[in-house]
Parts: C-alpha cells; structure tokens; sequence
C-alpha cells in the first residue's frame, strides 16, 4: 500500500472521504495484452478504495470476464465505471473513466466518487429540468490529458 | 468533477466518460481533438472545445438533438 499516494494526498482524501454517505461501486476493467497503464490504474484504484469502508473495489479482466464487459459497455481498457449504491440497489449511472485517472483526473475521480455517493449533482434547477426533459440518449465523450 | 459526469449523475439518459487523450490517440485523432478538455457528444455529433460552463454544453446538446 502507498505506492501512488504520498501520505499527505493519503490524509486528505480520507478527510473528504469522511463525506461519503452511500457506498460506491467501483469496477476497474483491465486487459492482459497492450494495456502500458493498467496496471497501474488497478492498483490505484485498490489504494483509493482502501481509504473508506463505504467504496467497494472490483477488478475486472475483460478477457477472461467479457461478459461483464459488454454489460458496462467497455471496449477499451484501462477504464473505470464508478457505481452508485442507494438503499443497498446498485446503479450504473454511466459515468466513466478511460485510460488512468492521474493528474487531473485522479480529482475528478475522486469528486465523482464523493458525488455519487452523496447523490449530489450541484447542477442548476434550470439544467435538470433540461436533463429531466431528455427523449433520447446522450453520451459526452470528453478529451483530457494529464496536466 | 468533470461537468459531464454531473450530467450523466443527473440523468439516466447520459453517459460519460473521461478519455486520457495521449493514452488513446486513435480516438483522439478520429475526433480531431487538438485541444483539451474537448468534449464529443453523441460520437461526433457535436462538439464542444474548451472547459465550458454548464449552460453551454446544455446549449450544445440542445443543438446537436435538434
């Protein structure tokens, strides 16, 4: 334990931690073959969830499991789905991480998990009114690099 | 937390997914994306290119459903 994260990281996420209301889900989906940074997304995601009784970690190889793979709709690995579990009901809210969540998106990861978890959104009344109103599906793909 | 992934939490209806560009170049490549964060709606459909506020991806999803 405590190969990515220096202590004082490891401090203050368990301190923001100590936000977490609902237990979250998180499915790490890894493959064997051409996948330089899987490994350690794994293994980052293993030390994040070992910060709170209230995240729930799962591996996931999508060659030896694909079935599971094709449920979450992942075709591409390192990624990350972050689950949301309300009143012990497990909901994919399809959010997702492709490819290692360092730099700038290990907080987004972490805000993720903090949001899911307490069901907070912190979006205007206006945009959910707009998402509310949604007839048909709409996925947003977005492009970031680490820093 | 990335602007989508409060959207996809809002509604059943998105889905979202944050792309390490460099780890992916392909895609990145088939997007045309040059700058980030670049975010792709509907698999090309729109696109909207820099961090924008909430009211303007809303905009851009509105314009690429239309």
């Amino acid at each position: 334990m405590g190969s990515f994260l220096d202590d004082n990281i490891t401090t203050q996420i368990k301190e923001v931690f100590t936000n977490l209301v609902n237990p979250v889900h998180i499915l790490v989906f890894t493959s064997k073959e051409n996948c330089e940074y899987c490994e350690d997304t794994r293994l980052l995601l293993e030390e994040v969830c070992g910060l709170s009784d209230e995240l729930h970690y799962q591996p996931v190889d999508i060659d030896t499991d694909a079935k599971l793979a094709k449920e979450y709709l992942i075709d591409r690995t390192p990624a990350v789905a972050v689950l949301g579990m309300v009143d012990d009901k497990q909901t994919d809210h399809g959010i997702r991480f492709s490819g290692i969540p360092a730099g700038h998106e290990f907080s987004a990861l972490i805000h993720s998990i903090i949001s899911v978890s307490r069901q907070e959104t912190g979006i205007s009344s206006q945009t959910q009114a707009f998402l509310d109103s949604l007839k048909s599906p709409v996925h947003l793909e977005i492009f970031t690099t680490p820093t | 937390m990335v602007l989508a992934h409060r959207f996809a939490l809002a509604s059943q209806m998105v889905t979202s997914d944050a792309i390490e560009a460099t780890e992916f170049p392909e895609l990145a490549d088939k997007y045309r994306v040059s700058g980030v964060p670049h975010t792709v709606i509907n698999l090309g459909a729109g696109n909207l290119i820099g961090a924008a506020p909430e009211e303007m991806l809303v905009a851009e999803i509105q314009k690429t459903l239309k």
